[in-house]
């Protein structure tokens, strides 16, 4: 039980830090388009 | 030449276009993670009422209080951030003295929320943090899909047939969110009167229930499918133009009615108590899909070979 006290904590400091990645990979704009990654590699210009 | 896809934003889209879908998928995203641990947290208060001895009863109870104060540590971002569309929502709502599909939303969140608010303060009750973070994260979820859809066919040209479907499709939901409104009321009430500990319960099933998700993406789920096929298929002849305006009115009755006809199914269990908050939110999930499911199949018309009995027929 005395574990729960320092294991939820840590757990809610965890998903606060798993949130803020999110919100800061969504506002650089690295979900705009889920599809570009595998397209850019077919627009590749070897030449 | 990519097909069109729709979640990659369509071409030339404006800078505010962008900048809202990005603000709807962070608030979507966190109240997916909010929900999923939320979710584990309520798991020890389903427990609560299982046979065990004094002292394994005791530390259980102390468990639950701790979990009680984490859920809504993790829902205070999810109500104030996340849900900020649906209050907004609400609020122009009744700015307008109108009954939308948010006011019955606002008010379901405002009725779970509350109550479990002062039942972890006062460490006694149930929570219903669970199907607060279920219902924003479905609900979230469902407007992200109906915006990128709405932001796919936005620059094509408006339909015929369209204005009468959209004024059916809202004069039922307005029947609607009036209707259920008042029977959560009238149900929550008389509850309250005859077994108070399960009032709050059913209030917020039946409140979760009243929002027409479903209805009001019925019809738009089947205009953007048939101008999804426009857009993919070009200009087609008259007849084939007819042809899938009749299958998009058909596909859109479906869907309004459908909706309807289960969401009149599952309310009277609700009101007698059988469904749980979170098993509401849930149907509500479960009845938006299978709305833009069915909306969805007309998309992929051309593959079945209509076209074809169209041009040997005509």
């Amino acid at each position: 039980m005395d574990g729960l006290f320092l294991l939820l904590p840590i757990s809610l400091l965890l998903v606060l830090g798993i949130g803020v990645a999110f919100w800061w990979a969504v506002f650089s704009g690295q979900f705009d388009d889920a599809g570009e990654a595998a397209q850019a590699i077919l627009d590749d210009d070897d030449s | 030449m990519r097909t069109p896809n729709l979640f990659s934003p369509p071409a030339g889209i404006s800078e505010s276009s962008r900048r809202e879908r990005r603000r709807m998928l962070a608030r979507t995203g966190l109240a997916w993670l909010v929900m999923m641990q939320v979710m584990m947290l309520a798991f020890p208060g389903y427990l609560r009422h299982a046979e065990r001895s004094a002292e394994a009863q005791q530390t259980l109870e102390q468990a639950i209080v701790l979990m009680n104060w984490s859920s809504l540590v993790l829902c205070m971002p999810l109500i104030t951030y996340c849900a900020w569309p649906l209050w907004q929502g609400a609020w122009h709502d009744l700015g307008r003295r109108h009954v939308g599909m948010d006011v019955p939303v606002a008010l379901g969140l405002l009725a779970a929320f509350i109550p479990s608010v002062i039942a972890t303060w006062r460490q006694a009750g149930e929570v219903y943090f669970d199907s607060v973070s279920m219902f924003v994260a479905f609900l979230l979820g469902a407007r992200y899909l109906e915006l990128c859809a709405r932001q796919a066919v936005a620059h094509l040209p408006a339909h015929g047939p369209d204005g009468t479907l959209l004024a059916l499709a809202d004069r039922w939901a307005l029947r609607f969110v009036c209707v259920q409104l008042l029977l959560a009321a009238g149900v929550g009430l008389w509850w309250w009167w005859v077994q108070p500990g399960q009032a709050v319960a059913v209030t917020v099933a039946l409140l979760v229930m009243s929002c027409p998700c479903a209805l009001s993406m019925s019809v738009p789920a089947a205009l953007a499918a048939r101008r999804t096929l426009s857009l993919r298929h070009g200009r087609q002849s008259a007849a084939e133009e007819q042809f899938l305006d009749e299958a998009m009115q058909r596909v859109a009755r479906q869907n309004l009615f459908g909706s309807l006809a289960w969401h009149g199914l599952v309310t009277p269990l609700a009101a007698v108590g059988w469904v749980q908050p979170w098993l509401a939110a849930l149907t509500m999930l479960v009845s938006s899909l299978a709305v833009a499911a069915n909306a969805w199949r007309l998309t992929r018309i051309r593959g079945s070979g209509a076209f074809g009995l169209v041009n040997s027929t005509g």
